[in-house]
């Protein structure tokens, strides 16, 4: 199952293993901590990694966008890792993969990793802190918010599931009473793990799947 | 280099003064010591092996101060290498005596990772003579422009603990380090000081490519007892804690003025602390933990508490098997088999120290058939079996680590850098294509099939390749050498006191306020934050204790001969064998005790389950892996989810439908024939390696871990290896440190070497196939281990199936 539908705040929400949300009532798709060029920021430091990494999550988002189709694609903070320079190929491909989809609105809730980059340049409208989408707000940063239930980024969450005797630890969705994080879109990323308690629904993202956890110490 | 084979009689003239030292303190200096220096006056390299307590520090080092005296230089003139920092600062002071009273106008430095500024100012400005240091520092030293004159005056090195470096990267390191030199100063001597090893040639060739062994005639004895159980007393059959010995420990601890309690893992140790603190009749000052995960502090603590006779005992792990010498040690306590004969010596040797006194070692099996492997290493340590350590081979990480470092340290070009690497024993074998591929793994990233660009290492003018950013040569000053922790918290109080690490994967199950035992206290997680873990005192336990990776050591090869000997009654009688007459009776009941030239397998069908047994008595490593070849090759016949476990012993398979068995579909089953190919397809190699990817990933540069008193600058560059695994694989499957992250895993986490050759012993052995209505001693410890899982299918599609299929059993329970 790659999807997984989950009601939060009377609102239907679509789960996709490919580490997005889909809000089907207003045709909005959600990601989160993209991290564009992350890769070549280690390159820069000599710390080899090997480029693919920008193509790989361009290639993920057409899938999605292709899936839903999308009138509104929001990235809920983080869209770019650190600032480029002349040599840095993934703005050349961001921004041509942006303009491949001009019939989708693209907004970015600026995250703390985006302030070294102009989002704007790639055709994408940056909105400070936070937007209204009544009954949700989107955020960056996971805190609570009066006007709305939260839908937000910023902390990678990840969870550990036991597989007989093997455990893995996955990228996950978080949601809490009032605040839902998301995990993180961009392929070089790490985790934050999270545990299941009341109140909190996790559900981990697998390549192939999506497993919604239940109890403590099962699956 | 001087050649003559006779001493001039200037040379016996100095001698002279350094006897005449001797003869003050009311010694004289043994014939091994006097060989080892007319071996160095002759030019030649040696390794020099004897028991610790022996005098091997001066048999080293008076070779070079006699040469001093006769040809004074000036300049750096000595280095010693060490492999503990704790051992710098005593070695220091031993050899400035030594120094002294040869009136040599030397002054003696240490430098190791915790160094004052100071003393570091010092030594850059080249002052000291004898430089006390350990194999990282000297990588260090040799990665700065100037590298070459400043060890322009060297005579000689000497490598303290070699046995405790050779089998490690750290050895394979410090042999390129070696290398280096010897490339610079043809006449090097280099000579290694060792305890005794199995394969003592070998580590020679790797220290020094030839020389001369010199042994010590060792007088000292080695009393190796057990703790054995008392006559209808019940003895438990398996188990690995052996907290029921609690009394007999503590008895023999307090018998004796100062003893040490060494156990093989770390949770075992603090699980062993916790209980005689419980029962502890004396101030709680005079017991303490040590081991690896401890803060440096705490452990240098325990140590200084051993060295002035405060300590009553000191429970710990392979963390004091090394290090400073305890003359106040009476008393060495073993809990659980030392799975190797070497190790029961050395943690045998850290006691009796004064001359003539034997060292002692009593042994508490945790489980009766512990006994036997007691049995078996005694006998061993008798007849001088004891077990080899091989030098590693051709290490990528390294070389991508050490080639950096020449880059630093005034350039290279690739055919002299390939010339001199494979000099090294380490080297010897390596194909210049590998060679480049990590040289070009340096220059442009990875392969030529994948593209990295911005990313520049090293750069290539003219021919020679060298570093141009300040910022690499910074970072990778910061993270030179091999073993560093990763992925690892710091534990510390919320007043700030440090009390060591755990690893994270134990954390991160803990949520604030939840209990734990570590460094011997009961605590309380407060919160973690910034790769530190903050704690209080908690008044009791209620949680579990971490669990470090890497816990168990498998028995190792010599024992398990030795042991297999044992059991079959070919070594002399012993009250261990005795002791365990009745259980083996059992055995030859029920089952059968294989003779050296028998394999045991064993079928035992009960109400609830089906299990097969095999014993080879392999080592557990190798058996795991032969468990899921085994495992496979059953499947094959009948296809299902195989269960396993395995032990020192042997391992056992069991399935809801097993195959039909007999003797001649066993043998089939153990064939060695086509083994690694079975191994690649019922063993997940890549999530192993992934796992091995940790460390390689930190040695060849490809993490950064980032240091504290950077701060926060350096977090954007951190990703977790596991991470860099994939998109390697993903994008750059010929990436040569994936080539060397699966070789890792066969050769150290599978032990395939040991486990081939166990099957072709096998394959060349009788088979004895037994039914069995009962559980045979044997094979109980193998059914009470947790059974782990099968080999079907391991895509993220089939375990998305299984983890949904669980939960759908949860839901309805």
């Amino acid at each position: 199952m790659m999807t997984h539908d989950i009601e939060v705040a009377g609102e239907r929400l679509t789960l996709h293993a490919q580490r997005a949300i889909h809000w089907a009532a207003r045709r909005t798709l959600l990601v989160s901590d993209v991290h564009f060029g992350k890769g070549a920021v280690f390159r820069r430091a000599g710390i080899a990694v090997p480029s693919g990494d920008t193509e790989d999550d361009l290639a993920r988002l057409d899938a999605l966008i292709a899936e839903f189709a999308p009138e509104r694609l929001v990235v809920l903070g983080d869209l770019v890792h650190g600032a480029a320079t002349e040599r840095s190929g993934w703005v050349e491909k961001v921004r041509a993969w942006r303009e491949s989809h001009t019939d989708v609105a693209m907004d970015l809730i600026a995250g703390n990793h985006d302030r070294h980059f102009d989002a704007a340049a790639l055709g994408v409208d940056v909105r400070p802190d936070r937007v209204l989408a009544p009954p949700f707000v989107f955020a960056h940063h996971p805190s609570p918010h009066a006007d709305g239930y939260t839908l937000a980024g910023h902390v990678h969450p990840g969870v550990t599931v036991r597989d007989g005797w093997r455990r893995h630890r996955l990228p996950a969705f978080v949601f809490d009473r009032e605040v839902a994080m998301l995990p993180a879109f961009g392929t070089l990323t790490g985790l934050h793990e999270f545990m299941l308690e009341p109140g909190r629904r996790i559900v981990a993202a697998t390549p192939a799947g999506l497993v919604p956890l239940r109890q403590r110490g099962r699956v | 280099m001087p050649t003559s084979s006779t001493t001039s009689a200037a040379w016996r003239r100095a001698e002279a003064r350094l006897l005449a030292w001797f003869a003050a303190q009311e010694r004289r200096a043994a014939p091994f010591q006097r060989a080892a220096w007319r071996a160095w006056h002759e030019g030649h390299n040696g390794l020099i092996h004897a028991p610790t307590g022996t005098g091997k520090t001066l048999a080293a080092a008076g070779g070079p101060l006699i040469d001093a005296v006769l040809r004074p230089r000036t300049g750096l003139q000595l280095l010693w290498i060490t492999p503990l920092r704790s051992l710098a600062t005593d070695t220091a002071q031993h050899l400035a005596s030594a120094v002294e009273a040869m009136e040599l106008p030397w002054r003696v430095l240490r430098r190791t990772g915790d160094s004052g500024s100071a003393e570091r100012a010092r030594l850059r400005r080249g002052a000291c003579e004898l430089l006390v240091t350990t194999p990282e520092s000297l990588a260090l030293l040799l990665s700065y422009p100037d590298a070459k004159e400043r060890f322009a005056n060297l005579r000689g090195i000497v490598v303290d603990e070699w046995h405790e470096l050779v089998g490690n990267k750290r050895g394979t390191l410090l042999q390129l380090g070696l290398t280096r030199l010897r490339h610079w100063l043809p006449g090097l001597r280099t000579w290694g000081l060792s305890a005794t090893l199995g394969n003592l040639d070998e580590a020679l060739r790797a220290l020094a490519h030839d020389g001369v062994l010199i042994g010590a005639r060792s007088k000292k004895k080695t009393i190796v007892e057990s703790a054995l159980p008392e006559s209808g007393e019940r003895f438990p059959w398996a188990g690995h804690l052996g907290l029921s010995q609690l009394p007999r420990v503590l008895d023999a601890v307090l018998k004796a003025r100062s003893s040490l309690v060494f156990a093989n893992t770390r949770s075992q140790a603090e699980l062993w602390h916790e209980a005689l603190s419980s029962v502890w009749p004396e101030s709680p000052d005079t017991l303490a933990l040590h081991h690896g995960s401890i803060d440096p502090k705490l452990r240098f603590a325990a140590e200084e508490g051993l060295r002035v006779g405060a300590l009553r005992c000191v429970v710990a792990t392979s963390s004091l098997d090394l290090g400073v010498d305890f003359a106040s040690v009476e008393r060495v306590i073993q809990v659980g088999s030392p799975k190797s004969i070497a190790r029961l010596l050395q943690r045998a040797g850290r006691s009796g120290h004064r001359p003539g006194a034997p060292s002692r070692i009593l042994c508490v099996p945790t489980h009766l058939l512990e006994l036997a492997e007691i049995a078996a290493a005694r006998h061993a340590l008798e007849t001088g079996h004891l077990e080899p350590r091989r030098p590693m081979r051709g290490c990528l990480d390294v070389l991508a680590q050490h080639l950096l470092t020449m880059a630093l340290g005034g350039g290279f070009t690739a055919d002299d850098a390939y010339a001199e690497i494979t000099s090294s024993l380490a080297y010897a074998n390596l194909p210049r294509e590998r060679f480049d591929a990590v040289l070009a793994y340096l220059r442009t990233g990875g392969s030529a099939l994948a593209s990295y660009p911005e990313y520049q290492k090293l750069v290539e003018t003219h021919g020679r390749f060298h570093v141009e950013s300040g910022r690499i040569a910074r970072m990778h000053r910061l993270s030179i050498g091999t073993i560093t922790s990763d992925g690892s918290l710091h534990v510390r109080y919320m007043k700030g006191a440090r009390l060591g690490t755990v690893e994270e994967s134990f954390l991160s199950r803990l949520r604030p306020g939840d209990r734990f035992l570590f460094a011997g206290r009961n605590l309380e997680l407060v919160r973690v934050r910034d790769m530190t873990a903050y704690v209080r005192a908690a008044p009791n336990r209620r949680g579990g204790v971490p669990r470090w990776m890497g816990g168990r050591l498998p028995l190792s090869g010599e024992l398990s001969d030795e042991l297999r000997e044992a059991l079959a009654g070919g070594i002399p009688a012993s009250a261990e064998m005795r002791a365990l007459g009745a259980l083996l009776d059992v055995q030859s009941r029920q089952s059968s005790i294989p003779r050296v030239d028998e394999t045991l397998c064993e079928r035992t069908r009960t109400r609830e389950g089906d299990y097969l047994f095999v014993f080879p008595f392999a080592g557990r490593l190798a058996h795991e892996g032969l468990a899921a070849v085994l495992a496979y090759r059953m499947a094959r016949i009948q296809p299902g989810d195989y269960g396993y476990a395995v032990n020192d012993y042997g391992l056992t398979l069991t399935a809801a439908r097993m195959p039909p068995l007999d003797e001649e579909t066993m043998r089939g089953l153990l064939h060695p024939w086509g083994l690694r190919a079975d191994i690649r397809a019922s063993i997940n190699l890549s999530e192993l390696a992934r796992r091995q990817f940790r460390e390689i990933a930190r040695v060849a540069g490809l993490v950064f871990n980032g240091y504290p008193s950077h701060g926060k600058t350096l977090r954007q560059l951190q990703a977790s290896s596991g991470l860099l695994f994939d998109v390697l694989r993903r994008h750059d499957p010929a990436h040569p440190l994936l080539w060397q992250a699966e070789r890792e895993v066969l050769d150290q986490q599978l032990d395939y070497s040991r486990l081939r050759a166990c099957l072709l012993r096998v394959s060349r052995s009788r088979l004895l196939w037994r039914e069995t209505k009962r559980l045979s001693p044997l094979a109980f410890p193998l059914w009470v281990e947790r059974l782990r899982g099968g080999i079907a299918g391991d895509d993220w599609k089939t375990r998305v199936e299984r983890m949904l299929a669980t939960l759908e059993a949860g839901a309805d329970a």
